[in-house]
C-alpha cells in the first residue's frame, strides 16, 4: 500500500523524515526523568504529527505506525536485515500454505503468545492468542459502523466480506452485530489455524495485507469493555504496551512482561556483521525499556534536542545542511568529534506534475504534456529545492521496487530539452486548435517551497511561450479539487508500503480515478486489460515484464511529468545501536539498544567541542 | 479714499504647507515619500508601455543562486539567481498600490459613515457604532488574516479575486474603524456651530451640509489620517504577504521577508536586509512626514 505524502517541501521532508526517522529508529534521550530507575534504557522519542487514535482499524498514517507496530503484531513482518526486502512470519508460524488456484491461504498461528495483561481480561491476566482474534479484526475494519479508511485495502477481496459489511449497514446499534456470523473468506477450523479465501487471486496479500498493522488481532474483550475508548486503551501482544498517554503531547510505552521475546535475527546481508548489525544475534528482544514520544512539531527544536544529545537520531533538516554536512558530502568536523554517524538511503517514493486528463485542453493533447515533461529541468529542480540531493524520476515505479529498472534512463522520458518541447508544442497548437489556453498549476501548500517551485515551472514553461497561473493552497482544499476532478496541473507524490510496484501501476487503472489513486483518471483499455492480468498474478520474472511494460506504456501516454525520488538523509548518535535503514519497516523499536555509557559521556564530550 | 493694507490672510492648507517647508528633514521625508510614488508609477507605465527596464525585468536570472551582494548585483541573487535589488524596486509598487487602495477603500467607507453618524445621531448613530465597535472588538490583524482567507480566490462581479486585490480589500475592509470613529466625533463638534446652523437656516439639504460645509472643515484629519495610516497599510501588506496570503506570483516585501527568514540560516541575509532596508525608509518617512502634517495641520496642536 502507498501512503499519500501531503508534498514534495523539503520542509515538510523534515517533517517527513522526521517521521521516517522514527520509523528508522526511536529517538532517545539522555536526560530521564527524575522518576525513572537509574538503569532503565529509555528511549525517548519526537513524533510530529498528533495522532488521534491507536485502534488498528485506524492506523493508516505514517504517526500513529510509529507508535501503534510497537503495541501490536501482524502476521508478517519485513526481516530487519536481510535485503532485498523479505517477508518472515511473525505471529504465524511459518509461510502460508498457498492452494494450486492462489485462492486459499492457511495460516498456522504460534501457540503461547500472550495478550498484554489488561483490565478487560478476566483477573486482569492476558489470554492466549487465538485465530479467531484475526477474523475479529478483520471484520471490525469491514464493519461499516466503524467507518474505517482501511476498508479500501479490502474491498472485494476476501470472499463473504462484502456480505458482511453489506449486513452491518442492516443493523441499527454497534451492540447488534453479531460478529460470529459466518463469512466464508475467514475461517478457523481450530484455534491455530486461520483460513483465508479470496475472491480472485491476491499476490499482494501477504507482502502488503498481513503486514499492515490494521489486520493485528485484536482481543474482543477489549473491544468490548472500552467501546468508543477502545482507541486509547491498545490490548496487544507486542513488545511493548501503552503507559501513558496524554493527547496532543506525550506517549509512553513500557515493555510488556508477556511477551514471548522474539529473538534478534542472526541471519543478514554480508556486511552486516562488520557494521555491528549482528552483535545482538539470537538475543531476546525487546532490549530497551521504555519508549516515550514526545510531540514537536517544528524540524528545528528536534535539531537542537539532537545536538543536546536528548535525541538519538534525526534527519538533517535543509536549513541546517551547511552545519551536519560539507560540500563534499561529508559529515562537518564538528559532528565527527561529536561522534554522530550519517546513514543515507533512498527512500521508494515518487513525485511527480501530473496531468487531468479529463481536462479538455490537456487530455486529448499528447504533444503538450510530452512538451511540457520536456520543458522542466529536473536536475535544476533537485539542486534549487533539495541541494542537489535527489534522484531524476525517469519513470513512476520508485527505486527500491521490484520492477524498477536502473536502466530506464535510455528512454529519455525525463528529458530537459526545450527545443524537442518547442516542436511539439507546434503540433499542440495544431491538435488545439488555435494557441494553447494559459494553464493552471495547483500545488498543495502555500509556504515559500510552493511558491518558489510555483515561480520555476512558470519560468520553464514561459519560456517555450506557454502560459501558466500558479495557485497554491493548503493540503484539504487540494486534495477536495483533486479528489473532484477540478485541477489541470497539479503536484503530488506517494512512498511505496512494499516492494511490489502494483500500488504505483494501480494509480492508472481507469476503475481507479478520482477520488481513488488514479489522480490523473487515466484510462487506457489496453493497459486496463493488462493491469487486471497482474493484479492476480504471483510474483515473477514474467509480471516484472509486465510491470515495465505497463510503466513504460503509462510513460509514453505521459498523464504526469515525473520529477523525483528523494533521498533521506539521517543523522545518529554513537550509542544508538542496531540502527539500519528500513523502509518498510516500523516495529523496529524491539532491535533497539542503547549503549548507556557512550550516552553518559556525551555530556562531556559536548562540552569540548565548541 | 484711504489705502489700508490689509494684510491678507493665509488659510489653514497654506500656513500648514509654510510650516512644513521650514522643516528640512520633514522635506527629505516628503522627498522619499514621493520616490517611491514615482517608482510605483514608473514601474505601472513600464509595466503597461512594455518597457525593458530593471524592475519589471525582475525574473530574468543575473546570475548564480544565492551570489551575496557584490559590485554586480547590489544586493546579491536569491535562489533563482534573480536580481533582489529588482525584487525590491518591483515590490514598491506592490507596497504603495495595497496601501493606497486600501487606503481609499477605507476612506471611502469610513468618511461617510462617520459624518452620517454624528449628523443624524439617533438609530442611524446606533447601528454604525455598533457594527464599528464591534469590527474594533476583534484584534486587527486576525479580522485582516480572517477577511483574506475569505476572500483569497474568491470572484467578485465576475472578476476572480487574486494575490493583491484580496490584500487590498482585506485591509481597506477592515480598517475603516479609526477614520469613522475620528470623522463622527469631529461632526458632532461642528454641527453646532454658527456656520452649520446658518446653512440650516438658509434651507440647505442635509447631504449638502454634510458634504459641502462639514467635510471641508474638517477634512484635514483625514488627510493627517491618511498619512499615519498608510505605514500601517504597508506593513499588513507585508504581514499578509508573509503569512502566504498574499501576492504569490509577482515579488513584494512581505514574500522576500517569507523566503529569507529560511535562507537565513543558511547565512543568505542579503534578500532580508533589502526588503528590511525598503520597509524601514518608508516607514520612517511616512511616520516623520505624518507627524509633521499633523503638527502644522491640526490647529490645537499649532504652537506659534
Amino acid at each position: 500500500m502507498t501512503k499519500n505524502i501531503s508534498s514534495n517541501c523539503p520542509y515538510n521532508t523534515a517533517v517527513l523524515f522526521g517521521v521516517l526517522l522514527l520509523t528508522l529508529g526511536l529517538t532517545g534521550c539522555s536526560d530521564s526523568p527524575s522518576d525513572e530507575e537509574p538503569n532503565e534504557m529509555v528511549l525517548q522519542s519526537t513524533l510530529n504529527t498528533k495522532i488521534k487514535s491507536l485502534d488498528p482499524i485506524s492506523i493508516r498514517d505514517v504517526a500513529s505506525s510509529q507508535v501503534a507496530y510497537q503495541i501490536f503484531e501482524t502476521l508478517y513482518q519485513y526481516h530487519f536485515l536481510k535485503r532485498p526486502y523479505e517477508i518472515e512470519p511473525l505471529l504465524a508460524e511459518g509461510m502460508p500454505q498457498i492452494s494450486d488456484d492462489n485462492m486459499t491461504y492457511t495460516i498456522k498461528i504460534k501457540k503461547g503468545v500472550l495478550f498484554q495483561d489488561d483490565a478487560c481480561f478476566p483477573e486482569g491476566k492476558g489470554r492466549e492468542l487465538k485465530s479467531w482474534d484475526f477474523v475479529y479484526a478483520i471484520k471490525r475494519i469491514a464493519n461499516i459502523k466503524n467507518l474505517s479508511e482501511n476498508w479500501a485495502y479490502l474491498d472485494n477481496k476476501i470472499s463473504g466480506l462484502d456480505e458482511f459489511r453489506e449486513y452491518t449497514k442492516s443493523c441499527k446499534s454497534e451492540e447488534k452485530i453479531d460478529y460470529s456470523r459466518e463469512v466464508e473468506g475467514l475461517q478457523t477450523p481450530d484455534d491455530y489455524t486461520l483460513v483465508i479465501k479470496l475472491t480472485k487471486p491476491w499476490p499482494q496479500l501477504v507482502i502488503s495485507t498481513l503486514t499492515n498493522a490494521a489486520t493485528s488481532p485484536v482481543a474482543e474483550e477489549a473491544a468490548v469493555f472500552y467501546g468508543k475508548n477502545i482507541i486509547s486503551h491498545p490490548v496487544g501482544t507486542g513488545p511493548f504496551k501503552l503507559k501513558k498517554w496524554q493527547k496532543g503531547s506525550y506517549i509512553e510505552l513500557v515493555r510488556n512482561p508477556n511477551f514471548r521475546g522474539e529473538l534478534y535475527p542472526s541471519e543478514g546481508e554480508s556486511s552486516d556483521a562488520e557494521a555491528g548489525y549482528l552483535d545482538d544475534a539470537g538475543k531476546p528482544m525487546p532490549f530497551i525499556d521504555k519508549i516515550v514520544w514526545t510531540f514537536i512539531e517544528e524540524s528545528q527544536p528536534a535539531w537542537f534536542l539532537f545536538l543536546q544529545g536528548k535525541l538519538d537520531a534525526k534527519a538533517i533538516p535543509k536549513d541546517n545542511w551547511d552545519e551536519a554536512m560539507t560540500g563534499a558530502g561529508e559529515l562537518t568536523p564538528k559532528m565527527k568529534q561529536l561522534n554522530i554517524h550519517l546513514e543515507t538511503f533512498i527512500e521508494p517514493s515518487t513525485f511527480w506534475l501530473g496531468f487531468n486528463m479529463e481536462d479538455p485542453v490537456l487530455g486529448k493533447n499528447k504533444p503538450l504534456r510530452r512538451a511540457i515533461s520536456y520543458v522542466i529541468n529536473r536536475e535544476k529542480f533537485i539542486e534549487l529545492f533539495f541541494g542537489g540531493r535527489g534522484l531524476v524520476a525517469h519513470g513512476f515505479v520508485a527505486p527500491l521496487l521490484d520492477s524498477y529498472d536502473p536502466d530506464i534512463k535510455r528512454y529519455g522520458y525525463a528529458e530537459y530539452n526545450p527545443e524537442k518541447a518547442r516542436e511539439l508544442l507546434k503540433e499542440a497548437r495544431e491538435i488545439n486548435g488555435g494557441d494553447i489556453p494559459e494553464l493552471k498549476i495547483t500545488l498543495p501548500g502555500t509556504e515559500t517551497f510552493y511558491r518558489q517551485m510555483g515561480q520555476l515551472l512558470r519560468r520553464y514553461l514561459n519560456d517555450v511561450g506557454i502560459n501558466v497561473e500558479v495557485e497554491c493552497m493548503d493540503w484539504p482544499t487540494y486534495q477536495e479539487k483533486v479528489n473532484t476532478k477540478s485541477v489541470q496541473i497539479f503536484s503530488a507524490g506517494v512512498t511505496a508500503g512494499t516492494p511490489d510496484a502494483e500500488d504505483f501501476l494501480a494509480m492508472f487503472y481507469s476503475k481507479k480515478k478520482s477520488p481513488g489513486p488514479n489522480q490523473f483518471n487515466y484510462s487506457n483499455p489496453e493497459y486496463d486489460k493488462l493491469y487486471e492480468k497482474i493484479e492476480v498474478m504471483p510474483a515473477s520474472e514474467e509480471r516484472i515484464r509486465l510491470y515495465r511494460k505497463m510503466e513504460l506504456m503509462v510513460l509514453d501516454d505521459c498523464p504526469a511529468a515525473f520529477m523525483n525520488h528523494r533521498l533521506a538523509y539521517v543523522l545518529r548518535h554513537d550509542w544508538y545501536k542496531n540502527y539500519k535503514p528500513h523502509v518498510f519497516g516500523y516495529g523496529l523499536g524491539k532491535y533497539r539498544r542503547i549503549d548507556m555509557r557512550k550516552r553518559a559521556a556525551y555530556k562531556e564530550l559536548l562540552k569540548t567541542v565548541k | 479714499m484711504i489705502e489700508r493694507k490689509i494684510k491678507k490672510g493665509r488659510s489653514l492648507w497654506q500656513d500648514g504647507l509654510r510650516r512644513l517647508w521650514r522643516r528640512k528633514l520633514v522635506m527629505v521625508c516628503f522627498a522619499v515619500i514621493v520616490l517611491y510614488f514615482l517608482l510605483t508609477g514608473f514601474i505601472y507605465s513600464a509595466e503597461l508601455f512594455g518597457w525593458k527596464v530593471g524592475p519589471t525585468q525582475w525574473q530574468e536570472s543575473v546570475g548564480k543562486s544565492y551570489e551575496p551582494p557584490g559590485r554586480e548585483n547590489i544586493f546579491g541573487t536569491d535562489i533563482f539567481g534573480q536580481s533582489v535589488l529588482r525584487k525590491m524596486l518591483y515590490g514598491t509598487k506592490t507596497s504603495i498600490t495595497v496601501a493606497l487602495c486600501a487606503s481609499l477603500i477605507s476612506l471611502l467607507i469610513g468618511v461617510p459613515l462617520g459624518a452620517i453618524a454624528g449628523y443624524f445621531r439617533g438609530f442611524v448613530d446606533e447601528i454604525i457604532v455598533w457594527v464599528y465597535s464591534t469590527l474594533s472588538s476583534i484584534p486587527y490583524i486576525l479580522l485582516i488574516l480572517a477577511f483574506a482567507v475569505v476572500l483569497h480566490d474568491k470572484s467578485l462581479f465576475g472578476h476572480k479575486l487574486t494575490g493583491i486585490t484580496t490584500v487590498y480589500l482585506a485591509i481597506g475592509l477592515t480598517s475603516w474603524v479609526g477614520i469613522c470613529r475620528l470623522i463622527r466625533g469631529e461632526v458632532m463638534k461642528h454641527k453646532e456651530r454658527e456656520y452649520v446652523l446658518a446653512a440650516k437656516s438658509y434651507g440647505c439639504s442635509n447631504s449638502r451640509i454634510i458634504f459641502k460645509h462639514l467635510l471641508p472643515n474638517v477634512f484635514h484629519l483625514v488627510i493627517i489620517d491618511f498619512s499615519l495610516r498608510f505605514v500601517s497599510f504597508i506593513h499588513a501588506e507585508v504581514i499578509l504577504s508573509f503569512l502566504g496570503l498574499g501576492e504569490a506570483e509577482r515579488p513584494s516585501w512581505g514574500a522576500m521577508i517569507n523566503d529569507a527568514r529560511i535562507e537565513l540560516s543558511r547565512g543568505v541575509w542579503w534578500q532580508m536586509a533589502a526588503a528590511t532596508i525598503a520597509i524601514f525608509l518608508i516607514s520612517l518617512a511616512l511616520n516623520i512626514f505624518g507627524d509633521a502634517l499633523r503638527d502644522s495641520l491640526d490647529p490645537k496642536l499649532r504652537v506659534q
